[in-house]
């Protein structure tokens, strides 16, 4: 695991390389192989075969090359990042095979060739746990665990109800199919995706800087009973590539938190050698929809760790683009502690992430920043010059007492 | 009640030997101890005179040290918190101008000490019960009853100061009160987090209960300052009863007239004064959860180098005075003050170095200034003035602090760690420039605020001349 807690100077990056750097520098970043504008689509594949399925392919074309984001909620809730160096490859979907126990092939990327990179992230399971009320930070971990419910055996709704081409966004809604307690009788946990036409940054925190060449991913945890007075949830993730090495957790500590207030950290999720993908996220999640600091609450994570794939639901979009594997991570993420605000004040949670390929986004100053430090540095020292030189070079004037001596 | 006997008992134990001998010096009619004209006595007092501000200063930054727990356990977001310390201020804005007259005029120095020891200990306690019954309105009260008592009993502090120690070792005596007081912030940054969590232990749980017994015990301090108060006004009518010494004067004449005719110069250090300290105490106040949640320092860590600033200036204030004496140049000192706090300043917002290094900076310059700044207004204000000149100057630093408050929090809130710290830098670099102009106006107008000390000793000899 590569990470790096040391305090630096600037803007914490980690392990500079030359194009971080560049991206650093222009506050627009290069996408992969310096893709500047692309053209962003998001379409829903119909099942032609039989009942609608969740299926949502964006698509994101650059000049030489394409990005393909595909969501689906067929099993768990799970992404697949393609990064082709064609402006032509396609996504084609043999949906009798996808739908079958064998789903091997049934989802693919063409050309096959064109494929610079890919990946998968799995949404598997969603933990729920108890906190023991004590301020004392060492008195971890958190106390005795609920059955965790599994997102494989969720019912989600039809997203071609959520589809909004406007925002380039569509959410996956679910409850658990079986719910003896009655839960989810109210509540519900949205997953929430975004594409982007342009780069900028939502108005809501943690305001990730987004671009043309990435994806946004929004968990929302809406009105569902929890099992404890305290209770604490987690998401579990699980990760698959082409290759069997996990991709590397990245701490960044940086100076920089105007878009999130008091939080100086951002968790990079990073696969092995350019160009490559990435997942980033803020560590925080918000108890309230407004997402104010008094909401925040800490969102921890561990470490990556090996696991076999048949020990997690599956994935068919999973299986079917990269065949059967028996080797993926996973990661634990952890909203709240048992202090401070969580999801009990008002049975909400949301966590944010963006997922991409190419050079992650980096925040730079903003120019509010920098124009507030040119004038507060800028002004003492104009004064000091303008009137040492109205003194040097001004009438001479001797004071009085001077004068007398 | 209990005070009275103990007087009449003290009365009458000191009664005759009293009878024997009217006139005070009189060797080994009395041991050292109770002798008022004897050093060890006025080593007692002085002792007292530590004690007695050591409850308010302790209590002062309680909020800071507690900025976790009172957030969380009382449901409030920083703004509100800050509303605790901009509530301390508010009072002190009109109460600059009236202790002094208070203490002079109305309640005389003994009174004045024990009833201003009594609102601070109320207010301690009104705070406290705010966190029991759960109503956060009742400890902003509460920090507004302390606040009436705080700032007026360190002008009681000063006036005792002056009256047993004038002549004699009265720098050294400010200069040691003004350690004990940085002593009391240091001891509750550092004490009161360790406390929230033993009475947390013992509880069972954390909560607004936990933090209002905390705080309650936090304000045994204040019962012990106000034990000092009344053992000072007993020594101090003792020693009237056997010296025939005056009660101690602050002397303080306010005239609000006077405002009119206070110089550029003036207002220019009124202008320093306002912009450093806002960017110095607000952000002491904010201090400890920045460093645990820009830097990653665990609670006592933070706690401890919030605590920095106070500890620097204990030892430091003192050096620093005598070489602002020694040299003179006072605006050059007050100019290498203010940039190396906005030094600090920047170092804590645009770089993750060890806050240490920051803090140390700040400590040292905060010291300096302290001593550099303040003497100024004595060479701009004729002495008549000067009362009305040092009030007013606490007042608008009151204000400010008030509103700065308020501010910070706002920010904090809504932009995060680093708009505040620009927020900061701004202040400071305000106040640079105000000290920049003041150079300059006083190189203009050909002032004495810049002399070194051999040119204001030449200029004393030609003015007695």
């Amino acid at each position: 695991m590569y990470s790096c807690e040391e305090p630096r100077w600037g803007w914490g990056r980690c392990a500079p390389n030359p194009i971080l750097f560049l991206s650093l520098l222009s506050v627009a970043p290069f996408g992969l192989l310096g893709e500047e504008t692309r053209q962003v689509s998001l379409e829903v594949i119909p099942n032609q075969m039989g009942p609608p399925q969740n299926l949502l392919h964006i698509r994101a074309v650059g000049t030489n090359s394409t990005l393909h984001y595909v969501w689906s909620s067929l099993g768990p809730p799970a992404v697949l990042l393609v990064a082709t160096n064609t402006p032509n490859s396609a996504l084609t979907v043999n949906w009798s095979r996808l739908l079958s126990p064998e789903p091997d092939g049934g989802l693919m990327i063409l050309p096959k060739d064109s494929i610079q990179f890919s990946s998968a992230l799995v949404f598997t399971r969603l933990f729920e746990f108890d906190s023991i009320n004590t301020s004392d930070a060492a008195a971890k971990p958190p106390g005795k665990s609920y059955p965790p419910y599994s997102l494989a055996d969720f019912s989600w709704n039809n997203i071609t109800d959520s589809l909004d081409p406007a925002t380039l966004s569509a959410t996956f809604r679910g409850h658990p199919n079986h719910d003896p307690t009655g839960a989810f009788a109210n509540g519900s946990l949205a997953f929430r995706v975004q594409a982007f036409s342009r780069s900028g940054r939502p108005a809501q925190p943690p305001r990730l800087l987004h671009t043309m060449d990435t994806c946004q991913l929004e968990v929302a945890l809406v009105g569902a009973s929890p099992r404890g007075n305290r209770s604490l949830f987690g998401l579990e993730v699980a990760t698959l590539g082409q290759g069997p090495d996990c991709p590397s957790m990245q701490e960044q500590h940086s100076i920089n938190d105007e878009y999130t207030p008091a939080i100086f950290q951002l968790d990079q999720l990073l696969w092995g050698s350019f160009p490559s993908g990435f997942v980033q996220w803020r560590p925080v999640a918000f108890s309230q929809k407004q997402g104010s600091r008094e909401s925040a609450l800490p969102c921890q994570v561990s470490p990556l760790f090996p696991t076999l794939v048949y020990l997690l639901p599956q994935s068919p979009i999973v299986r079917a683009f990269f065949g059967a594997q028996n080797n993926c991570c996973a990661f634990n993420l952890t909203f709240g502690d048992s202090t401070g605000p969580g999801y009990w004040d008002q049975h909400y949670l949301s966590w944010s992430m963006l997922l991409g390929v190419g050079t992650p986004p980096v925040d730079a100053l903003s120019p509010l920043v920098l124009g507030i430090m040119a004038v507060a540095l800028g002004a003492p020292g104009l004064m000091l010059l303008a009137g040492g030189l109205f003194l040097l070079l001004g009438p001479k004037r001797y004071s009085e007492y001077q004068s007398i001596n | 009640m209990e005070e009275e006997e103990e007087e009449a008992r003290g009365l009458l134990s000191s009664g005759p030997h009293e009878a024997g001998s009217d006139a005070p010096a009189t060797p080994g009619a009395l041991p050292a101890l109770c002798d008022p004209s004897r050093l060890a006595h006025r080593l007692l007092v002085l002792l007292l005179m530590c004690l007695l501000g050591f409850g308010s200063y302790f209590c002062y930054d309680n909020p800071a040290a507690l900025q976790t727990q009172v957030k969380r356990d009382m449901q409030v977001n920083t703004t509100k918190f800050m509303l605790l310390y901009a509530w301390y201020s508010w009072p002190n804005v009109v109460l600059c101008f009236l202790g002094g007259f208070l203490i002079d005029r109305v309640f005389g120095i003994r009174w004045g000490t024990i009833i201003f020891s009594c609102f601070v200990c109320i207010g301690q306690v009104i705070f406290a019960l705010g966190g029991i019954f759960n109503a956060f309105w009742l400890m902003e009260f509460g920090r507004f009853v302390f606040g009436i008592g705080g700032e007026s009993l360190a002008v009681a502090q000063n006036t005792y100061a002056v009256s047993w120690f004038k002549g004699k070792e009265l720098n050294l005596v400010f200069g040691l009160q003004l350690s004990m007081a940085r002593i009391g912030s240091t001891v509750n940054m550092n004490l009161m987090g360790w406390l929230y969590s033993k009475v947390e232990a013992s509880l069972g749980s954390a909560g607004h209960t936990t933090l209002g017994i905390t705080l309650l015990i936090g304000g045994i301090t204040c019962i012990l300052s106000l034990i000092c108060a009344l053992a000072l006004a007993y020594l101090d009518q003792r020693a009237e009863r056997i010296l025939h010494k005056e009660q101690g004067r602050t002397g303080e004449v306010i005239k609000l007239t006077d405002v009119k005719d206070f110089s550029l110069p003036l207002w220019l250090i009124f202008v320093i004064c306002v912009c450093y300290y806002v960017a110095v105490f607000p952000f002491i106040g904010l201090g400890k959860v920045f460093f645990i949640e820009k830097f990653g320092f665990s609670s006592q860590a933070a706690s401890a180098i919030n605590s920095v600033v106070y500890v620097i200036s204990a030892p430091m204030s003192p050096i620093f005075g005598l070489l602002v004496d020694k040299t003179g140049k006072n605006i050059i000192w007050v100019l290498c003050a203010v940039v190396t706090t906005l030094a600090s300043h920047i170092l804590l917002a645009f770089t993750l170095w060890n806050p240490w290094i920051a803090m140390t900076l700040l400590g040292l310059s905060y010291s300096l200034l302290a001593c550099a700044l303040w003497p100024m207004v004595a060479f701009v204000v004729p002495e008549h003035q000067l009362g009305t000149a040092y009030g007013f100057m606490q007042s608008i630093q009151n204000l400010g602090l008030a509103i700065v408050s308020i501010l910070a929090g706002m920010i904090l809130d809504t932009r995060g760690y680093l708009f505040l710290e620009l927020f900061f830098i701004a202040c400071v670099s305000l106040s640079l420039l105000a000290v920049v102009l003041l150079y300059l106006v006083n190189r203009a107008q050909g002032g004495n605020l810049n002399y070194s000390a051999r040119q204001r000793e030449e200029m004393k000899l030609s003015h007695s001349e």
